[in-house]
């Protein structure tokens, strides 16, 4: 069965790492319904594209994730958000928790921890 | 509002952050070597590359990182990124600016609000003057390539 994926992040370098991560036998199926590089954007493509699983950036133009974890929360309630950001102090992650995130990567991460992170959101 | 400028504990933050960077994207270290304090910010020597991330809420400046070419060109690889281009070094640069800031967060807490990175090439460089204490360099080695951090910040401190 495939799984559908909104990678959300206004770095295109980070944006196309994580995408390039799905190829891992360890998560089969992930079909990339888009790349969004702000919030606002993230928000169309969500409601356009009704994906299962999103990863999240917090620091982003025009709409920053807090704001963006919320109205996705209240337009998909089923959608799975990971947020992958460099903000580590804890009350960030606790917030976004709190917003409708599901789980929490730090940046820098390694691969295996991306990995690792989006199969515990999947699972 | 009272400000004052960063202390050796605030900047030990900052040399950490880079070293968890380069560790974590591309499993190869860096070699911090110790920070040192320039009166007169516009003395910095910037590099190929500049991501500067302006700071506000609890604090007032910047946070600059400056790398050549070579060393930008490595960490895409070592990221998977094969399109070598004048926009992902800017990119790239950029986001390790806001890595690095980010970071910091666990020291400062939520009250180091931090800006979208701007990125520049060399020339184009800006030299961020929101701050009005000194400003801090800390260079870093990785491989054959130099690279610095400028933390050029103060604290507010409320009454």
């Amino acid at each position: 069965m495939t799984s559908r994926l909104l990678i959300v992040d206004d770095s295109n370098i980070i944006r196309n790492h994580i995408a390039r991560l799905m190829v891992d036998p360890r998560l089969p199926g992930i079909e990339i319904v888009g790349l969004a590089g702000d919030g606002r954007k993230a928000v169309e493509m969500a409601r356009s594209t009704r994906p299962d699983y999103i990863t999240m950036d917090l620091t982003m133009p025009h709409m920053n994730g807090e704001t963006c974890i919320g109205e996705i929360a209240g337009l998909l309630p089923e959608t799975r958000i990971l947020v992958v950001s460099a903000l580590s102090d804890k009350a960030t992650a606790l917030r976004a928790i709190a917003r409708g995130a599901h789980g929490f990567v730090h940046k820098p991460f390694s691969d295996e921890t991306m990995i690792q992170s989006l199969l515990e959101l999947m699972s | 509002m009272n400000y004052r400028a960063l202390n050796p504990e605030d900047i030990q933050v900052f040399s950490e952050a880079i070293s968890t960077f380069f560790e974590r994207m591309t499993q190869r270290p860096a070699r911090v070597r110790t920070a040192y304090m320039l009166d007169r910010p516009e003395a910095i020597v910037w590099n190929d590359f500049n991501g500067v991330i302006q700071v506000s809420g609890g604090f007032r400046g910047a946070v600059s990182f400056s790398a050549p070419r070579g060393l930008l060109t490595e960490v895409l690889s070592a990221m998977g990124e094969a399109e070598q281009s004048d926009e992902n070094f800017l990119d790239v640069a950029g986001e390790i600016a806001n890595m690095l800031s980010g970071r910091a967060r666990r020291h400062f807490g939520e009250g180091l609000d931090i800006a979208t990175p701007i990125s520049s090439v060399r020339d184009g460089a800006v030299i961020p003057t929101l701050a009005a204490g000194p400003a801090y360099v800390i260079p870093h080695t990785w491989g054959p390539y130099e690279a610095h951090l400028v933390v050029h910040l103060d604290l507010i401190q409320r009454r």
